[in-house]
């Protein structure tokens, strides 16, 4: 298996060893990296305890004030993470057969590769431009989906992202970065 | 009449060939956006909604119309001819309509499907434009603990009902009202969950949140199983899709009983087509069994009429809820709510007195919208299927810039960008492991006037709880959630018990 863990860490920690079946007898995480769910939401709950603590709440705040729905919701996602753990614990997903070994699997290669690709789109936007940026992103998306064509891309995605830039630049009126090539069109 | 001079005067505005050609517009995105499997309407909305921000807001909203119906037309064309429905309400128009496509009656399983999208959203859009000015009378009426009401039905009807496990409903319900909450506090003015980034104050946009649960997320499932799930291949059609008298009355009973399974869906916040749908093909296969010659299993022509019909008179109906109530009954009301605010709109009773020639250009244009999308689905069915001779891999590419480029036309903000990565990877996971995204979209949109309507009743009663039980309004709606609930729950141990058998 193919872990690109600097991109998904969290996701590709959990479910390692549920791939790693082939030959011997499934360890206790197959079938049960739906707990990876339960992560997230008890994540997303303790991110909300602390800032609720550590809120500043302006005085003279009508009760019931801003805190009062957040906890709500945190009370509400901690009893949800736990009854997730109980289900996931009590019915694994059922493990699949070796016939059908890669069919319930994640590729992780290629979720990586859209991934990286997006990510180096938000970064270059602005210091790059739209035009360079969004044709590496159409090119990294199609290699990532199984394209083998890297030339044939490379041309159609230029013109995939020119024609976007003239029709919504030039045409709807939006702005989009010019990055190094500024100045050189529109 | 006051309703039909009304909407007389919105034909009249919608019937300028500028306005003309943007519905044209809206219809041909959503037809294409709703064919591609895996992408619905609500996805057609939200890839769409930056196309529209350069235009003024009527035009926006009668592009809006074409895109509504268009991705409910679309998405039964894939289901019908490669057994991959476009979207979730497609489903079951696949059963009995990729049968016949098989037995080589493609075209008329398509020209069913298209005249029962048409029959099913003209009924309800016709209806909306009576009933929904009485409607909004009746909204005025609803004070904060009846909009929290509303919302709570809402949000347990949408996370129960939908999802096959109540727990992975709620959970996503949370997750939505989670990302709601962030930013700046409208009763008190407290920063909240921002971590002190300015960018989060004004909170995480709606539009940032869509296309990264639905349109990202969908395009890393993609990718996850690129490798992994078998070839798809359509039958070909041939001949013009066209029905003969005798199939028209076949399925003219159908397409009737169908609708009526939709109307009243729309009003009822259970998160879309889906139920009233799979109603509507459940009823015909028992009222099938009973006659003479049974023909669902061997390509029923009823079996897709109905669920088709139904699933779009529920989206013509919504579209009224959302106009008079301003409350969204599926993702894409939600999305449409949405570019309602970004108009500065709020939709709800007081929309059909402030903005009265916008509401009624929109009702003109739905019913524009669904002749057109007639003529560019019933003829053109077979040239719709041809778009997956796009290769996927470009396909989604197209679709992954799109995304990148909605978000930043939106806000020109690069940390949007990076918002909507890690929105669209928790998408990912969440399909991953089968959750429901309906329901987070609901808490997104709803949260707010929930949050709000709750805080203001509490106040003006001085923290009593019992004020958002004290009318006949909110004794009405728990009472109807109670049912739809036990409904729900008798449905669930009879099928189980059925399965044991």
């Amino acid at each position: 298996m193919i872990t690109d863990a600097g991109n998904s860490a969290e996701t590709a920690e959990e479910i390692h060893p549920v791939d790693q079946h082939a030959g011997r007898k499934h360890g206790f995480w197959a079938g049960r990296s739906g707990l990876v769910v339960a992560g997230i939401l008890a994540a997303i709950g303790t991110y909300l305890t602390a800032g609720i603590l550590a809120m500043d709440v302006p005085e003279g705040a009508k009760a019931p004030g801003p805190t009062f729905f957040p906890t709500l919701i945190v009370i509400a996602i901690f009893v949800l993470a736990v009854l997730l753990v109980v289900q996931t614990l009590r019915k694994p997903e059922h493990v699949v057969e070796a016939a059908a070994e890669h069919r319930f699997h994640t590729d992780w290669k290629s979720l990586g590769l859209v991934f990286g690709s997006f990510l180096a789109f938000a970064l270059l936007l602005v210091p790059v431009g739209w035009l360079i940026s969004a044709a590496m992103l159409f090119w990294g998306v199609s290699r990532a989906l199984g394209s083998k064509r890297p030339l044939f891309d490379l041309g159609l995605s230029l013109v995939f992202a020119s024609c976007i830039q003239v029709a919504f630049g030039a045409g709807l009126g939006l702005n989009l970065p010019g990055g190094i090539l500024e100045g050189i069109y529109g | 009449m006051e309703s039909l001079t009304l909407l007389l005067e919105g034909f009249s505005q919608a019937f300028t060939p500028m306005n003309l050609l943007w519905v044209f517009v809206g219809a041909f995105l959503g037809t294409a956006v709703g064919v591609i499997p895996g992408l619905g309407s609500s996805m057609a909305v939200a890839l769409l909604l930056p196309v529209t921000f350069s235009l003024d807001p009527v035009g926006a909203f009668i592009m809006f119309a074409g895109v509504y119906f268009g991705g409910l037309f679309g998405d039964s064309t894939m289901g019908i001819l490669m057994n991959t429905p476009g979207g979730s309400t497609a489903i079951a128009t696949t059963f009995e309509g990729h049968r016949m496509a098989k037995l080589g009656r493609a075209p008329q399983a398509l020209a069913t499907s298209a005249i029962g999208a048409f029959i099913g959203g003209l009924i309800a859009t016709t209806l909306v434009v009576f009933f929904a000015p009485k409607l909004a009378d009746i909204a005025v009426m609803f004070g904060p603990a009846e909009y929290f009401a509303l919302a709570v039905f809402a949000f347990i009807a949408t996370a129960s009902v939908v999802s096959d496990s109540v727990i992975k409903g709620l959970s996503a319900l949370a997750i939505g009202l989670a990302l709601a909450i962030v930013g700046i506090d409208g009763i008190s003015g407290a920063s909240r969950f921002t971590a002190d980034v300015p960018q989060l104050f004004d909170g995480i946009s709606i539009i940032v949140i869509t296309v990264g649960i639905l349109a990202l997320g969908e395009v890393f499932h993609v990718a996850s199983r690129i490798h992994r799930d078998p070839k798809l291949s359509a039958i070909a059609v041939s001949g013009r899709p066209y029905l003969s008298k005798r199939e028209f009355r076949e399925a003219l009973p159908a397409w009737l009983r169908g609708t009526a399974f939709g109307v009243p869906f729309g009003v009822i916040p259970v998160g879309g087509a889906e139920v009233p749908t799979f109603m509507a093909y459940g009823t015909e296969r028992q009222l099938d069994r009973k006659r003479r010659d049974p023909q669902f299993g061997k390509g029923a022509i009823r079996g897709v009429a109905a669920p088709e019909a139904a699933g779009n008179a529920t989206s013509g109906t919504a579209m009224g809820a959302l106009l008079a109530l301003g409350l969204p009954t599926s993702a894409t009301a939600a999305i449409m709510l949405a570019a309602f605010q970004q108009y500065g709109l709020q939709p709800g009773p007081l929309l059909f007195e402030r903005n009265a020639d916008l509401v009624w250009a929109l009702l003109a244009s739905l019913f524009i919208g669904l002749v057109v999308l007639l003529i560019l689905n019933l003829p053109f069915a077979p040239l719709w299927a041809k778009l997956l001779l796009i290769p996927k891999h470009y396909l989604y590419a197209g679709i992954t810039v799109f995304c990148g480029l909605g978000v930043y036309a939106t806000s020109a903000a690069v940390a949007d960008l990076f918002i909507v990565l890690a929105i669209g990877i928790l998408g990912f996971v969440l399909r991953r492991y089968g959750f429901p995204l309906a329901p987070i979209m609901i808490g997104v949109v709803l949260g707010p006037l929930a949050e709000t309507s709750l805080r203001n009743a509490m106040m003006s009663s001085g923290g009593q709880v019992s004020v958002l039980v004290d009318s006949p309004v909110t004794w009405t709606l728990y009472g109807i959630l109670a049912v739809v609930l036990a409904y729900t729950l008798w449905r669930r141990i009879t099928t189980r018990a059925r399965q044991d058998v």
